[in-house]
């Protein structure tokens, strides 16, 4: 068992969760009905557990405790993809990235799910429910307003055309790309591809949106090694406010 | 005077300084309209009403019902039905059975061949709404009279609601496994949270400073 990229492993999936969780949860109070408010603040908060679940696998190899590891690295030491941590823009921006980010979540936690490293397989099959209902969330607004008004549909098309670079972002390959997939610790990023493509055209078809050819569009890699956008280090800042005002506070 | 709020989220909307113009008047009846849904906390317990959702068609609904209503709570399944589609009785008296004083009337629709009608129960005023079982009729009329005597004899029934199955969107089996993850979410409480022990102890610590 190679624990390096194991690790690196966990990074890349605690830091999506807490990014992204962390980005959602940015909406709340300020969603655009209150029920979708309420919906979309639970699955930010779900994403959030989802990364101290991960964070406490880290844990348990020797990484320091789930809150020192959450608050108190600088951007360039977050594995995240730049998709999640874009300023969540309009909620057009925001289901999109949702949409995106999710249909490849769901893959992971089912290929997790059965991963030879079985730390990881325990908490894929407990949390992979939760990943479930994300996308149905996210799959129903988008075939809704994908084939609603020309507001809606014009507002998705132009989130889908900014979003897309990012997204394949997210399918950036790890240094230990090959060791994970012989262990039969992981799928690998290119099996994970190559599923969601499936699954977002089968979405994206039933509506009037388009998805343009993705051979054509360069991806934005970079965040799986550290390098992040302008937009990470002040939600870092942000997040970790609170703790900063005193880390060895009892929660 | 300018606003400024604790919360970063609010000052970056920029929002502008000074009066805030009147908000365009809106038209009446502009909401969502309203689905019931209804929960079941475990296998084979019956689905129990749980309360309203506002949403612009079922499939959304059903996804607003689930975060509204199971987030905190084990939940296995889950119902969600327009409420134009539930028609109501009576209400009766709390002991009194609410069968015992519906008349035959001839129903003004019927459908040629029957079909399934889910029938939910209100036991005592101020309880939820419970399914009571399903039974097969021509019209909303001759469901409650089927319900009547498949299960409506043992009272007290203070309020029915009756459905059409066919009405009714209901989880999925194969999507068992949303609902089985976290059954407790007691963590969402603030209950759950022992922040009292530590409020107490910081006063008992300030008690003569704070003075």
């Amino acid at each position: 068992m190679n624990e390096l990229a194991i690790k690196d492993l966990l990074y890349k999936l605690a830091d999506d969760q807490l990014i992204l969780g962390h980005r959602n949860s940015e909406w709340t109070g300020f969603g655009p009905i209150l029920e979708e408010d309420i919906a979309f603040s639970s699955m930010a908060q779900d994403k959030i557990g989802h990364s101290l679940a991960f964070y406490t696998l880290l844990h348990e190899l020797g990484e320091s405790e789930p809150d020192t590891v959450a608050f108190t690295r600088n951007a360039n030491q977050f594995h995240n993809s730049q998709l999640v941590e874009l300023p969540n823009g309009e909620y057009d921006f925001s289901l999109i990235r949702h949409f995106l980010y999710d249909n490849a979540e769901i893959i992971r936690f089912e290929m997790l799910a059965q991963s030879s490293y079985e730390p990881i397989a325990k908490v894929a099959t407990k949390l992979k429910g939760e990943v479930k209902y994300h996308v149905l969330h996210a799959n129903t607004w988008i075939k809704n307003l994908g084939s609603s008004t020309e507001e809606a549909i014009l507002r998705l098309q132009s989130s889908l055309t900014e979003a897309l670079p990012y997204a394949l972002g997210m399918f950036e390959h790890s240094k230990y790309e090959q060791e994970l997939i012989d262990a039969g610790i992981y799928g690998g990023e290119e099996a994970v591809k190559i599923k969601w493509l499936k699954r977002i055209q089968a979405v994206i078809e039933q509506t009037a949106l388009k998805l343009p050819d993705l051979e054509s569009i360069a991806p934005k890699f970079g965040g799986r090694y550290g390098e992040h956008t302008e937009h990470l280090q002040p939600l870092l800042d942000e997040m970790a406010e609170v703790f900063k005002i005193d880390p060895t506070a009892e929660w | 005077m300018s606003l400024k709020s604790l919360d970063p989220r609010v000052n970056r909307l920029n929002l502008p300084d000074g009066e805030v113009p009147a908000m365009e008047p809106k038209q009446e009846l502009d909401q969502f309209e309203t689905y019931e849904a209804f929960h079941q906390k475990k296998d084979g317990a019956a689905f129990t009403y749980v309360g309203p959702v506002h949403a612009p068609n079922e499939d959304v609904a059903f996804l607003f019902a689930k975060e509204q209503y199971s987030r905190r709570f084990a939940c296995v399944g889950l119902w969600v039905i327009r409420t134009e589609h539930i028609q109501v009785t009576p209400y009766g008296n709390d002991g009194e059975n609410i069968y015992d004083t519906l008349r035959a009337a001839q129903p003004t629709e019927q459908s040629e061949q029957p079909e399934p009608y889910e029938i939910f129960h209100l036991k005592k005023r101020g309880k939820a709404h419970t399914h009571a079982g399903r039974v097969m009729a021509t019209s909303y009329l001759e469901a409650l009279q089927e319900a009547k005597s498949a299960f409506g004899e043992k009272g007290p029934v203070v309020n029915i609601w009756v459905v059409k199955s066919k009405d009714v969107l209901q989880s999925a089996e194969e999507d068992k496994d949303m609902w089985t993850t976290i059954p407790e979410k007691k963590y969402r409480e603030a209950i759950a949270y022992k922040v009292m022990d530590k409020i107490t102890k910081y006063k008992e610590e300030n008690k003569t400073t704070a003075q």
